[in-house]
């Protein structure tokens, strides 16, 4: 850990024009079996910009990042920090090399404090012990430098999402980065938070830092990026520049064709009522509801969206609705059978199709293999099982046939299910959910993090399914997706549906505000 | 070649353990300026007549067969990822109540034997199931409450046999229950010697080895060809998949430690039903203890719990040759607890290189390590009802 003796108070302020660059990659190409995952990648970072990588999910930014992060080491192509070439063996390198990566999902421990978090793991030490002051100071002295306002002795449980995240910026710094990594730092924030992060961003290059931040949002890559590197299925196809760059323009660079459209035409909406809620009510162990007293409807040939900043009781619904979580007040109605006591796997061999929100938490068995990956949630039901036992024949030779239909990418079915990529992944769980003809599929965040194409695909085959009679809820961050696809969309904000709008006339600005509140919504506690 | 092919990664690890803990043994008796080869030769020495050999043999079978009932009690826990560490209290409470329930009842031949088997069965299972019902209603993690339910049921065990349960005289040197009488006893195995044209040694080979090949091989087939071994599976995998797929996290973790407490009842079976006819003061302790190892080197196998339980017992075995060759018979000792730490090491090795390839994107193996396997760490706990979600906090 040679990190720590440099401190993040000496970056190279200033570099002058002709400078070497501050991160240069050439020719990067890294292949795993099967797939070549990022091809030869070009990227050119000058010093003390904030330089973005914009792709669809699954272009592979994450993978280049990686590569940069020293977590793998590419097959071809070289990487250059401030003109010299470099090889990283791992992470611990590239930190000592001045790369710091802020992570999506903040890597911190609740019960510490804000100070404990940031030396945690290169702790300053006075004779051999550990000098807390000594990292308070420096703390204190990071923070007003960049203007991250933090308190080091607070709490981190007590932290914001935003806060979080300045910690996790911090925490980089501490280690004496000069470029940092920036990895989707907006999915998690609300709007506001975004414009303060870019403040931060914007005090960071002020001191000479370089900054690579990824995203796939257009829009806010616009508002802060000096320069913009694209990327589409896995290579590079250009640098755009944000100030003569329109958000259309840069689409169609990472898309490479018109874009698909999730747009449904014509209602399906029937007249028989699949699911029903009446003042369903979640409870949390603090005490706020999650779920305030909520009423929907779902008719079969209906998609019905939720539109809501995450983290606004989303999960908790689809949890209640798949019986997950048990439910503090209220019923479901399956038709006109009240199931609100009906166990998960009851609900699942009703008629419940599920696509979740975190495939690795509640979709996929990481460690398993693909065919038990697709009987995952139908190990009670043909062709999984016969009886009491499992049909592995038939199992393998349906998993091969979805892997098929559905454009799986692996090797085949006694691939493990880590092997594969997300979009892979994602579309092995929509393949598995639609194919047992479920009346009715929960579908969280149906194409997160799924290529373009994939996205298509299972826009058309839920736009299919509705046109048959499935009652689709759909909850989703795309705002797009949710206009397009929905019939009839809902609002969630703090637990409650507090706005029906009518996804024929409304725009992703105005759904927006209903989101923050910012329209007065009447029910938002 | 393809057996080799697809078992050799599951055998590198078990097998590179072995030899790691060899050489580390034998440092150990280098430094105690014990000559090693000489060691592991009285180890390998069964004697010189085919007679002699044949009786060393049904003595490491007979050790065998306890250490792969104990094992795959451990293990069938195991692959949900639940640690049943109360294996021994579970085994030896049954045994004692089996053996009573035996000596108390005269029944036709195999009824009796049977009954004996139930009661077993039964008394172990719902002493794990305590576990669970505490787990699931309370939260107690399993690893705690079962290694205390070791010492209450060892207390029970004690208190039976020299109150309610005595059968031995006032003043006998060994306090025993009743012998189980003879329509309770189970033949040995020795015929097929006869048949074999073999010496029939003087020891009698358990005739519980024929329950133990059909509850491996049924255990087998429960975890990998049935939906409940499925739902096991997956539930040591991902609890939080698992659930959503719709398997009931608090029932299973129920169903699986009555299976795995049932198992457990059969440990004490071989010796008490083949040999001892009664529970004694000085009964085969310790085998659910080694158990957890034998599982931890056989994978969670059942397959390879039979080969690690062999080993165990060949190990065991030497103990008495090494004293009366004046060697210390600790060695045994060191050599399996070197085995152990050395399985636990190589099977996170060999898990993280299964992973990595896998993560590569290179279709590891069928058959690779799974989650579950005991060694790596965590201990995993169903969700509480409503807990609340690993995203990162609602806002406001």
């Amino acid at each position: 850990m040679a990190a720590t003796g440099v401190t993040g108070s000496s970056p190279a302020a200033g570099s002058p024009e002709g400078a070497p660059l501050a991160v240069e990659l050439r020719g990067i190409t890294k292949r795993f079996p099967g797939v070549v995952a990022n091809r030869d990648i070009e990227l050119r970072v000058r010093r003390g910009e904030v330089h973005a990588i914009v792709g669809e999910n699954g272009a592979g930014k994450s993978t280049l990042m990686k590569t940069l992060y020293g977590m793998h080491r590419p097959d071809e192509g070289s990487i250059l920090l401030d003109g010299r070439e470099v090889h990283f063996r791992s992470p611990a390198d590239a930190i000592a090399a001045g790369i710091g990566m802020v992570h999506q999902h903040f890597m911190l421990a609740d019960n510490f404090t804000v100070l404990e978090n940031i030396v945690l793991g290169s702790e300053p030490t006075k004779g051999g012990r550990l000098d807390l002051a000594e990292g308070r100071r420096r703390i204190r002295d990071i923070s007003a430098r960049y203007a991250l306002d933090l308190d080091p002795d607070e709490l981190v449980e007590n932290l914001g999402v935003g806060d979080r995240q300045r910690v996790e910026i911090a925490k980089v710094l501490y280690r004496g980065a000069t470029t940092l990594i920036l990895d989707e730092p907006t999915a998690v924030l609300v709007p506001q938070e975004v414009d303060e992060l870019f403040g931060n961003l914007a005090e960071l290059k002020r001191e000479g830092l370089t900054v690579i931040f990824i995203s796939h949002k257009l829009d806010e890559v616009r508002k802060v990026a000096d320069s913009i590197t694209v990327i589409r299925r896995g290579t590079t196809v250009g640098e755009a520049d944000p100030k003569t760059t329109t958000a259309r323009q840069l689409a169609e660079m990472m898309v490479g064709s018109e874009l698909p459209s999730p747009e449904t035409r014509t209602s399906t909406v029937r007249d028989v009522v699949v699911l029903e809620l009446r003042g369903v009510t979640v409870a949390t162990p603090g005490g706020r509801p999650a779920v305030d007293d909520v009423d929907l409807t779902i008719r079969e040939g209906e998609v019905l969206g939720i539109a809501g900043v995450e983290g606004n009781g989303q999960a908790e619904l689809v949890d209640a609705i798949m019986g997950l979580r048990p439910l503090t007040a209220g019923t479901v109605l399956f038709g006109d059978q009240d199931i609100s006591s009906w166990s998960t796997r009851d609900r699942r061999e009703a008629g419940f199709g599920f696509i979740p929100e975190d495939r690795h938490r509640q979709g996929m068995l990481l460690e398993g293999t693909l065919w038990e990956n697709r009987i995952l949630g139908h190990q009670t039901r043909p062709p999984a099982s016969k009886g009491w036992f499992i049909d592995r024949k038939a199992s393998r030779s349906d998993t091969a046939r979805i892997m098929k239909d559905y454009d799986v990418r692996a090797p085949g079915p006694d691939t493990l299910a880590v092997a594969l990529s997300g979009g892979n992944q994602q579309k092995l769980i929509v393949g598995r959910e639609m194919e047992s003809g479920p009346r009715l599929l929960v579908a969280a965040h149906p194409t997160r993090g799924v290529d373009v194409g994939a996205q298509a695909a299972i826009w058309e085959l839920l736009k299919d399914a509705r046109a048959e009679g499935m009652a689709i809820l759909l909850i989703s961050a795309d705002l797009d997706e949710l206009i397009g696809l929905s019939d009839t969309l809902r609002v969630m904000l703090r637990g409650r549906l507090v706005a029906t709008l009518d996804p024929g006339t409304c725009t992703p600005e105005q759904l927006g505000g209903h989101m923050t509140g910012a329209h007065g919504t009447a029910g938002a506690a | 070649m393809s057996v080799v092919r697809r078992l050799g990664p599951a055998l590198l690890a078990p097998v590179l353990a072995v030899v790691v803990a060899l050489v580390i043994s034998s440092a150990v008796m280098a430094a105690l300026a014990v000559n090693p080869f000489d060691v592991f030769g009285v180890m390998l020495d069964f004697g010189e007549t085919p007679g002699q050999q044949i009786t060393a043999m049904v003595v490491i079978v007979n050790r065998a067969i306890p250490l792969f009932l104990s094992g795959l009690a451990v293990a069938v826990a195991f692959r949900m990822g639940l640690f049943n560490i109360g294996v021994e209290g579970q085994y030896r409470l049954a045994t004692i109540v089996a053996a009573a329930a035996g000596a108390a009842v005269t029944l036709p031949g195999p009824l009796h034997i049977g009954f004996i088997v139930l009661v077993a069965v039964v008394v172990a299972a719902l002493w794990a199931g305590i576990v669970a019902v505490l787990k699931v209603t309370r939260g107690v993690s399993e690893v705690i409450s079962s290694i205390m339910m070791n010492f209450i049921a060892l207390g029970i065990a004690s208190y039976l046999l020299t109150g309610p349960f005595r059968g031995s005289p006032e003043g006998a040197s060994i306090i025993a229950t009743a012998d189980i009488p003879e329509s309770g006893q189970m033949p040995g195995l020795n015929g097929i010697f006869d048949l074999f044209g073999l010496a029939n040694p003087p020891r009698q080979l358990y005739g519980f080895l024929l329950i133990a090949i059909v509850v491996g091989v049924l255990i087998a087939v429960l975890l990998n060809r049935t939906r409940f071994g499925f739902d096991l599976k997956a539930s040591g995998m991902s609890p939080s998949a698992a659930s959503a797929s719709g398997v009931n996290a608090r029932a299973m973790v129920i169903k699986t430690m009555l299976l795995s407490g049932a198992v457990a009842g059969l440990i004490g079976l071989p010796d008490l039903l083949g040999n001892t006819h009664s529970y004694t003061t000085d009964f085969t302790a310790g085998l659910g203890f080694l158990g957890i190892a034998v599982a931890l080197l056989g994978r969670n196998k059942p397959f390879g719990i039979a080969l690690a339980a062999l080993l165990f017992a060949f190990l065991d075995r030497s103990l008495v040759p090494l004293q009366i060759a004046d060697y210390p018979s600790s060695v045994v000792t060191i050599v399996q607890g070197t085995i152990v730490l050395a399985v636990v090491v190589a099977n996170e090795i060999a898990r993280r290189v299964a992973r990595r390839s896998a993560a590569g994107g290179t279709a590891a193996p069928s058959g690779g390590p799974t989650a579950g396997d005991g060694s790596t760490g965590a201990v995993p706990t169903p969700p509480p009802p409503g807990s609340t979600d690993q995203r990162q906090g609602a806002q406001l």
